[in-house]
């Protein structure tokens, strides 16, 4: 149970995740899923759940971090079009896998918090967008959506109110890139995922051009506890302009990996070795990726670090979807490297010339480097290639793209030289 | 001209897709819950059952072309009975993933991207499951399986052969 | 409005305007690939990338709209190596074959790299293939050199309508594929080698035959169709190189019949020299002998002439001068597709502009191919689709458009009177009337339901009734022509500003044409079976081919056969055959003439290709002849051609005072008193006759053109087409098949399609099966 105490709050989207069967609606409901809905339906408006958003100070759990409410504010009222709420469980970026587990083990969750969300902002038909290859969570979702229509929790006059939702699960095929909020919604419109350029903003223009609020799995799932316990509950966890619990995914050289749900604020070093159980080898991480494979790295001088938008910021990188890759001293800079390049390369949607064809040139040049077949000069050309893609596309995998070379560049440069005498030796 | 006569959809698929595509504004956005289930049907995705998928979903060819080669999920060509999908992406690279990879490869005697002679298994190296914690993570024809080491798809190789190989 | 600065400078532009537009309006120089203004938008390239100040990166202008106070700079140290770098990573997979491309010269790619690019490749790594596809007769590839722009994908989908171009794979894989048949479909399909920036695309005809820089360019006027669109002629030396759009003169596209067509001008079939039936047959002669052998035929004989409405006002004038002074009671001719010559309330011709037509309301294409007939005109009907905007369309055959048709009612052609009376009726019910309604309406007795579409179209506040073949070729059309004036009026659409009659015409220079030829001109039907039966003495066909052209060729090919033949003309053909003294007239290319289209704008073409062989233009070779009959010359330059030209129409005296060019505009004649009621055609057989034109086989030019008959045969279909329960009716099976008509029994190879409405019989190659085409009705008899 949360704790209406924020000082005492354990967890908020993993609160029921270690319970049995919480994917059935009967176990769900009596663990307190759907507890709140009626009175949201029957007594909230939507300002009134636009104010409790917003005073809660929810970020985008997605990557970038955009406060929820803000997002949610964009929607043009009274366009003539329907709007429509799309659930972003693509989890695609390299070290994240915590949308997984609330799908999984508590489908309800994002259920309930899918239909507050589209009861504020007038939806009618909402869609989860999941990868691929999440079968098993799909048809778990399908499950409890299915239990959830045969209780009047969606379809026509949900609970006896006015409000209609329907919810769809839509399977991508293998595209990271779909991840990408307009790809995302190009992919559910039946297309390829190539990411629409902005103005328009989906909020806006979105799917089917109509007014379209894309957010993470997280961040919906988070909705209910804000409803629930308030905007003010919600600020007070974690620290100023950073609110809420978050759910770190961690994964590499630690000895417990998994997904950690833990105040913001935390420190890093705190969530590596008191919940992740320290490094597999020493004592200091070498590199430490913090938001996922696109965030810049951060090293050992930066452990103290607290687990916030900000302090990342302030320290060079970014929180992104909280995917935590740590690595120890064991760790090939220079492999994983050539490995992330090859990660973009493989998943750029093709269109922009600098992405389409920068992020194969990096990776045709890294595979070089890490075999000893490197020179001085590509040392220049990876930079110069990597720094003009970023910031120069219609979407950000470019920067993703960029992103490990320049901290490889940046902060293991001998290590690289050394790479290039070592063979050439 | 039209491939359309060698494969059809059951009756029932139809009835499943008539209902699929009312849940979209628009009939274009089933196109890839209908490849997943041609897939499924077919095994792969031949021109044939692109031509079919075109026809169910009155599409022009060249939109379904353009879907199936996107994403990586869908095969234009047959594979093994067991799919083997590695991951090797930065958790499970830090986690053995390569050595897992080479070490399937050796044992069933074919390259990445390859399938056994006997049409068994395909081996092939996927980017990032969302299953890092798990590293690393191998999908057996889309189910996940996690921490997997050498003894664990040795014993599954050996038992889904009928206890020989 | 929205006021920015560019470099400094303060701009405005509408709001909504990309920067990149805003730049060009303003010429400011941004580079770019993938943008072009009648695409959308794909900013894919990345090139055109400027700085706001203010923002933390720069953007990209094609896709950025102006925002007030903005300050945009186009040029800085910065966005220099941005552009370095783009075309770095543009050119790494590219093959770097400059010297052996096509597009060398005229490249973005190319003018980039040297403008932007950096002097060395740092691109060690192992280039990609990429496999070339099949597009037809018109479009080579070379794919390696493709930089993923997507115009070509968007102009297919966006423009041609037609045509399956597709982005298969991602990433560096990613890649354009065409599939050849549809791509083929489009009549549009030789402006990809245009859209394409780079050496990707490119024109096959043209393939291998030149570099862009050892050009010339002459502007001039395609009459391959009446729309009459600009174009730029491109020679070299005595060569046509190539034809395309005259951007300059705001033409975006041309159709394949218009830029492939110039491989006829420089062809085995152009007329070069003057030259006389003997006995051992055609011989060369001077054009002293050739005119004198041409007076010695024609003196004092009765003659008919018929000749080819695509020729120059200049031209024209002159065969009418001819005519007055020397063969004062010649029959005179010119349309190969009417049957009825008597007066139409409206003439042919446009009475609203295209672009009038595009956005109007409501658009009603009745019995016509319009997208054969009128290519440009089709493609601009298509932009309705994307703003939603109706298209309707009545007739006897489903033509297959590019566009989405709204309604579409299939009718015979027996029908139209009553399709025509039911609209009618409906507006009076509704207190729409005009005077004459009330005799017309009861002179038709049925009423046909696809007339609701047409009165439906009228109520609207615009509307476009774009009248076809099938009208205009009817036996009665000046009876239906006048019945369609009669519900434009009552329905408010009769007057100028608010009119919706436009009537399809044959060729060029149609409001012209009646102008200057209404007084004189009879059938052409009549006039071969004058010849046929005596009651002429001779023939002089000036350009005009009816053996290939139009529905009379069976009496053109008796009436040939009988009296001695004279024809003036560019290209051959098969009258020939028949011709007992052939004179070279020069091509449309190779005049400095003035043409009108069919909406009455006036084009010039004054900077005329050298004519080849002999030939001069026709005002020349008509003044030549009059010189034979020992008659004053009544023009010596071209200059007094025009002068003599205002004789007729004076209107037209402004035309060549001043430069007034394409803003002045010919109206269509109408004719209030041409007052004629429906008599009905006694069904006195079970199937109305109705045949195709296509664009790849109709026209003097297009047949002597190598490329266009390729790509006509590409597309052929069966002689002649019918209805499944048509067929099935007579039970007769696919295959010979004997057709009745009241001119005789013929055999041809008949086929089925859904495409053709019961109870007629459709002509699909009048080339085979072309001496069915006058006939208006047929029954079938059996198989073999
Ligand atoms: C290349 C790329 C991949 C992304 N992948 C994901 C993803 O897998 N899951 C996700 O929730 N957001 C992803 N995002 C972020 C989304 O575009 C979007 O910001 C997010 O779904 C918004 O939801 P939120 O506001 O709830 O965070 C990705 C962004 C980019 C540029
Ligand atoms: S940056 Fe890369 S992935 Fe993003 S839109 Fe451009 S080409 Fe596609
Ligand atoms: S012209 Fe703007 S991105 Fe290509």
């Amino acid at each position: 149970m949360i704790s209406s105490d924020p000082k005492q709050v354990k967890a908020i989207c993993f609160d029921r995740i270690h319970l049995e069967n919480q994917t059935s609606l009967a176990v769900a409901k009596k663990n307190g899923a759907y507890k709140f809905l009626p009175t949201v339906l029957k007594d909230f408006d939507n300002e009134r759940i636009m104010d409790e958003v917003k005073k809660s100070g929810l970020r985008g759990r997605g990557g970038a971090g955009f406060p929820t409410g803000l997002k949610w504010s964009f929607v043009p009222r009274l366009t003539g079009k329907p709007t429509y709420l799309l659930c972003n469980a693509d989890e695609g970026e390299p070290g994240t896998f915590k949308d997984r587990d609330i799908m999984r083990f508590d489908p309800h969750l994002l259920i309930e918090g899918m239909l507050m969300s589209g009861f504020a902002l007038g939806v009618k038909d909402a869609y989860i967008y999941i990868r691929g290859e999440f079968l098993h969570e799909a048809n778990v979702l399908d499950a409890a959506i299915e239990e959830a229509y045969a209780a009047n929790l969606l379809g026509e006059n949900i609970l006896g109110t006015d409000f209609s939702m329907d919810l769809t699960v839509h399977r991508g095929a293998g595209a990271y890139i779909c991840g990408e909020e307009t790809a995302l919604i190009e992919s559910l419109e039946g297309r390829p995922g190539r990411p629409r350029f902005k103005p328009p903003f989906p909020a806006v223009e979105g799917f089917y051009r109509c007014p379209t609020v894309v957010n993470n799995v997280e961040t919906l799932a988070t909705i209910p506890a804000i409803l629930e316990f308030g905007g003010d509950w919600h600020a007070a966890i974690g620290v100023p302009n950073n609110t809420g619990m978050k759910i770190f995914s961690v994964s590499g050289h630690v000895n417990k990996p998994g997904n950690y749900e833990v105040p913001m604020g935390t420190s890093l070093k705190t969530l590596i070795e008191e919940y992740c159980g320290g490094l597999q080898h020493g004592t200091v991480p070498k590199v430490i990726i913090p938001g996922g494979s696109s965030t810049p790295w951060l090293l050992a001088e930066h452990y103290d670090t607290p687990l916030t938008y900000d302090a990342m910021m302030k320290a060079g990188s970014m929180l992104g979807s909280g995917a935590i890759i740590v690595m120890d001293e064991t760790a090939d800079v220079i492999a994983l490297t050539r490995r992330l390049t090859h990660f973009y390369a493989h998943e750029s949607c093709g269109q922009c010339s600098p992405c389409r064809e920068g992020t194969g040139w990096l990776e045709r040049v890294m595979i070089r480097v890490e075999n000893g077949q490197g020179c001085e000069e590509d040392l220049t050309v990876l930079y110069d290639v990597a720094t003009h893609m970023a910031g120069r596309t219609i979407c950000a995998l470019a920067d993703g793209a960029a992103a490990p070379i320049l901290s490889l560049l940046k902060h293991f440069p001998d290590e690289v030289r050394a790479r290039l005498m070592e063979k050439a030796a | 001209m039209s491939l359309q006569n060698e494969i059809h959809f059951t009756s029932e698929r139809l009835q499943e897709i008539d209902v699929l595509v009312k849940k979209y504004p628009g009939k274009r956005s089933a196109l890839l819950p209908v490849l997943h289930m041609a897939q499924e049907d077919f095994g792969y995705l031949s021109m044939a059952a692109q031509q079919l998928v075109a026809d169910t979903l009155n599409l022009r060819l060249m939109v379904v072309r353009e879907v199936v080669t996107f994403y990586t999920m869908f095969r234009e060509k047959p594979c093994g009975t067991y799919l083997l999908e590695v991951c090797t992406n930065a958790g499970c690279m830090l986690n053995g993933a390569n050595e897992l990879l080479a070490h399937m490869t050796e044992s069933l005697g074919i390259e990445v991207g390859e399938t056994t002679s006997d049409g068994m298994f395909t081996v092939t190296e996927v980017e990032c499951a969302g299953a890092c914690g798990g590293a690393p993570v191998v999908q057996i024809n889309n189910e996940y399986h996690e921490k997997v080491d050498a003894t664990y798809m040795d014993a599954f190789i050996t038992r889904v052969s009928g206890g020989q190989s | 409005m929205t006021t920015l600065f560019i470099n400094e400078e303060e701009v405005t532009v509408s709001s909504g305007t990309s920067i990149l537009e805003a730049c060009r309006t303003h010429g400011a120089d941004v580079p770019y690939f993938c943008y072009h203004p009648e695409l959308s938008v794909a900013a894919n390239c990345r090139m055109c990338l400027v700085e706001v100040e203010g923002w933390g990166k720069p953007a990209a202008s094609c896709c950025t709209p102006v925002g007030e106070g903005m300050r945009v700079t186009t040029h800085s140290e910065s966005l220099s190596k941005d552009r370095e770098m783009i075309m770095e990573y543009l050119l790494i997979n590219h093959p770097l074959d400059c010297p052996v491309c096509d597009q060398g010269g005229e490249c973005k790619l190319q003018d980039y790299a040297v403008e932007h690019g950096s002097s060395h490749g740092r691109y060690k790594e192992i280039k990609r293939a990429v496999v070339d596809h099949n597009l037809g007769p018109f479009v080579s590839t070379c794919m390696t050199r493709c930089i993923h722009c997507t115009r070509c994908v968007r102009f297919a989908e966006e423009i041609a309508g037609t045509g399956d171009m597709g982005v298969l794979n991602r990433s560096d894989h990613m890649r354009i594929e065409g599939v050849v048949e549809d791509a083929l479909a489009s009549e549009l399909s030789g402006n990809l080698a245009d859209i394409c920036p780079v050496g990707a695309l490119l024109d096959k005809p043209s393939h291998d035959v030149s570099r862009p820089w050892e050009v010339k360019r002459h502007k001039s006027t395609c009459t391959q169709c009446p729309q009459g669109c600009d174009i730029v002629i491109e020679s070299r030396g005595d060569e046509v190189i190539r034809i395309k759009p005259d951007h300059d003169m705001g033409e975006s596209w041309i159709c394949d019949r218009g830029r492939y067509v110039h491989d006829s001008f420089r062809s085995d079939a152009r007329i070069l020299t003057p030259s006389i039936r003997t006995d051992s047959g055609m011989q060369v002669v001077t054009w002293d002998a050739a005119v004198e052998k041409t007076v010695n035929l024609l003196k004092d004989k009765r003659v008919g002439i018929v000749f080819s409405p695509d020729w120059s006002i200049e031209g024209l004038t002159s065969i009418r001068l001819l005519h007055d002074r020397i063969f004062k009671d010649a029959k005179v001719a010119f349309d190969l597709h009417r049957r009825d010559m008597r007066p139409f309330a409206f003439e042919e011709g446009f009475g609203m502009t295209p672009e009038n037509i595009v956005t109007a309301d409501e658009v009603v294409i009745l019995g016509s191919d319009l997208r054969q007939r009128l290519p440009i005109l089709m493609q601009g009907l298509r932009k309705r689709t994307f703003s939603n905007k109706p298209v309707t369309r009545i007739g006897a055959m489903n033509y297959r458009t590019n566009s989405e048709l709204t309604h579409d009612a299939l009718i015979r052609p027996r029908e139209w009177g009553a399709v025509i009376a039911r609209a009618m009726q409906q507006l009076k019910d509704l207190g729409k009337t005009a005077a004459g309604m009330d005799a017309w309406l009861s002179a038709v007795p049925e009423r046909h339901e696809a007339g609701k579409l047409l009165a439906d179209a009228l109520l609207a506040d615009s509307c476009a009734l774009l009248v076809g073949e099938e009208i205009r070729s009817h036996a009665d059309a000046a009876a239906l022509i006048h019945g369609l004036d009669l519900i434009a009026r009552a329905s408010g659409h009769g007057e100028e500003g608010r009119d919706a009659r436009n009537l399809i015409p044959e060729g060029m220079n149609a409001s012209l044409l009646s102008a200057v030829f209404g007084d004189i001109r009879t059938s052409v039907s009549d006039l071969f079976d004058a010849a046929h039966d005596g009651e002429l003495d001779a023939l002089l066909l000036i350009g005009s081919d009816p053996l290939g052209d139009g529905l009379f060729s069976m009496q053109a090919k008796r009436a040939m056969g009988k009296v001695p033949l004279v024809q003036v003309g560019a290209v051959a053909g098969d009258v020939s055959e028949y011709a007992d003294v052939m004179l070279p007239a020069s091509a449309y290319s190779e005049v400095d003439g003035t043409f009108i289209n069919m909406s009455g704008n006036v084009r010039n073409a004054d900077e005329p290709l050298s004519t080849v062989g002999e030939g001069r233009p026709l005002w020349k070779v008509m003044m030549r002849l009059i010189q034979g009959f020992d008659v004053d010359v009544p023009a010596v330059d071209v200059r007094e051609i025009r002068t003599l030209v205002q004789g007729y129409l004076p209107s037209l005296a402004v035309l060549w005072s001043d430069c007034v060019d394409d803003a002045w505009h010919m109206p269509v004649a109408r004719q209030k008193d041409a007052i004629f009621l429906p008599t009905g055609i006694a069904p006195v057989m079970a199937l109305d006759v109705i045949s195709r034109y296509s664009m790849y086989r109709e026209g003097a030019w297009v047949r002597a053109s190598k490329s266009l008959t390729e790509a006509g045969h590409i597309r052929a279909l069966d002689d002649v087409l019918l209805h499944p329960n048509t067929l099935q009716a007579a039970g007769l099976k696919p295959g010979a098949c004997l057709v009745r008509t009241a001119s005789g029994d013929f055999t041809f190879d008949v086929g089925v399609r859904d495409d053709v409405v019961e109870g007629v019989l459709f002509i699909a190659k009048r080339g085979v099966a072309g001496d069915l085409s006058c006939e208006v009705m047929a029954s079938l008899g059996g198989g073999q």
